[in-house]
């Protein structure tokens, strides 16, 4: 068929990816109808498939990050290091990769479009210990809101898709991600004071140590060679959850207890009456 | 910075356009959130059953066509998703259908405005359907799939761009008929007063200049608000005079201390 001006061989529609039944035909239908919101966040930088080649339930699954040899020669691609990525820059490599079983995609932090590697937001990705969930970590994030905001940061939280929830803030100077000021340094200060004042509720560092009754605040996503969910991406559970962009009332009402999941059918409906809630003043085009 | 809302491809006999769609038009009224009197906390929505009063979970609550007054079909989401319109295979598709005068179609089919923008390797089939269009002076009816709903549609050349309109479809539009003040026969008039009517009407024609008519309503309310927000002590911070890197770094590190501060205190 052709999708976008390209030519591509869809295979195995039916075969059922997820435990709900959910076929490789609904993911590549999902991902089709879902680029027009998601591709301006994957546009320029290299993108990690993870594939599930016989479903969620086989529980094999791999991240793929160099190119397949089969790859069509229309697909961009960024090579760094003995490494070429893809680069979804159009509708028609979204659906090349969802062909490929690719349910989840992820992506650094920055664009490839020069040497330079300036990220264009920080993530603190709040992933809630044993006996805390989707609450605590909405409870989180808004501290941390409540943190940044005075100090002129814009700032946008998702939900993982899985188990968290994702804090993405831009600064209000662009930032590099190494240096004294940089992302890293900054995301790492953040998670340690976040800590230092509720060390209760709150760890910064992924140890061993017992994480009960408490949310980690992972700022280690903040270098350029690491790589977090996508947004709008699918995930790979029992029913084919995305990491969904979330309003601030609705964090607020996840603080206060309301689930907050949303599966591909839900968040085709969300992007129809929202639109896209995961824009930050300044975004590129 | 525009980002299209949709892409896809226009065609049309052995022509194939791929194209985005923009939004040609962006409504510019003020809005306001609601507050709460004595606090100014911002004032929250819950959804409530009528029935017992109590809060109900987005998950339990589910589409009632109303029959009659109290009387609910029941339509559960998956059954409206089976019958949600889908172009064969995905394929995005601006199909057209005729072609027809302009000045046939009444504008109060008009709906919504996009551009059509070429995408990769549409510029010369798009320049070709625009200046075919424009020398036969014809706008193209076309169908379209967007957001899960079939909309009827106008496709019509603007100097060297593509505009799309969407349109009501023929029953969404009221006869005027239906109105018993526009059904009754008109009045008897003699020339006389139509000749003065007609002289007056031409004495006021003028070419239209969109630019020349403006919101007052919004300007005035605008002005209240920067007149209302200038007596604020409030200082929105200042992102011209944005803070070097370190500063930032040692205006985070206060903000931390204080936080932990609040905290232990």
């Amino acid at each position: 068929m052709e999708v976008g001006g390209r030519q591509l061989t869809l295979t195995n529609l039916d075969k059922v990816l997820y435990p709900d039944g959910f076929t490789k035909g609904q993911v590549i239908d999902y991902y089709v109808r879902i680029a027009p919101v998601m591709l301006p966040y994957l546009t320029g930088r290299a993108c990690t498939m993870v594939r599930w080649p016989d479903g969620v339930d086989s529980g094999k699954h791999f991240f793929n990050k160099n190119l397949p040899s089969h790859t069509p020669e229309w697909v961009d691609r960024v090579t760094q290091g003995d490494v070429t990525y893809g680069v979804v820059n159009e509708v028609a490599t979204l659906v090349w990769m969802a062909n490929l079983a690719a349910l989840e995609l992820h992506v650094p932090l920055h664009r490839m479009a020069d040497d330079s590697l300036m990220p264009d937001r920080m993530v603190f990705d709040l992933d809630p210990g044993p006996d805390t969930g989707v609450q605590e970590c909405c409870r989180i994030a808004i501290q941390i809101r409540a943190l940044l905001d005075p100090l002129g940061f814009s700032m946008v939280a998702k939900t993982s898709g899985s188990k968290g929830v994702q804090l993405y803030a831009r600064p209000p100077v662009p930032l590099p991600y190494g240096g004294d000021g940089g992302v890293t340094a900054m995301a790492k200060r953040i998670a340690e004071g976040m800590e230092a004042s509720d060390p209760a509720n709150v760890v910064s560092r992924q140890t061993k140590e017992l994480r009960h009754g408490k949310v980690l605040i992972d700022w280690s996503q903040n270098v350029a060679a690491k790589t977090t969910v996508a947004v709008y991406s699918l995930r790979a559970r029992a029913t084919p959850t995305v990491s969904t962009p979330l309003t601030w009332p609705e964090v607020e009402a996840g603080a206060d207890g309301h689930v907050l999941s949303f599966t591909a059918p839900d968040v085709l409906d969300r992007v129809d009456t929202l639109g896209d809630l995961f824009g930050l003043p300044g975004d590129p085009p | 910075m525009a980002r299209p809302v949709w892409n896809g491809t226009i065609s049309f006999a052995l022509l194939s356009v791929p194209v985005k769609l923009f939004t040609a038009t962006r409504p510019k009224d003020i809005s306001f959130n609601q507050l709460e009197k004595s606090t100014g906390g911002r004032i929250k929505q819950k959804r409530v059953s009528a029935t017992t009063g109590e809060e109900v979970a987005a998950a339990d609550i589910v589409k009632g066509y109303e029959l009659r007054k109290d009387e609910y079909v029941i339509i559960d989401a998956e059954e409206l998703e089976a019958l949600a319109p889908r172009d064969a295979a995905n394929d995005r598709v601006i199909q057209i259908l005729d072609f027809v005068d302009a000045t046939q179609i009444d504008p109060v089919h008009y709906e919504k405005a996009y551009y059509v923008a070429p995408d990769k390797g549409g510029a010369r089939p798009y320049a070709l359907l625009v200046q075919a269009m424009t020398a036969a002076n014809k706008v193209a009816i076309a169908k379209v799939v967007l957001r899960q709903k079939e909309y009827l549609t106008a496709l019509r050349a603007k100097g060297s761009v593509l505009c799309l309109e969407t349109m009501y479809f023929a029953d969404e539009v009221v006869d005027p008929n239906e109105i018993d003040e526009l059904a009754a026969a008109g009045p008897e008039l003699n020339d006389r007063e139509l000749d003065m009517a007609k002289m007056l009407v031409e004495a006021s024609s003028t070419d239209f200049e969109p630019a020349k008519y403006t919101d007052d309503y919004r300007a005035k309310v605008m002005a209240l608000i920067e007149s209302k927000a200038a007596g604020h002590t409030y200082e929105a911070p200042a992102l011209s005079e944005a803070p070097k890197v370190l500063d930032l770094m040692a205006a985070l590190e206060a903000s931390l201390a204080a936080a932990k501060a609040k905290k232990s205190a």
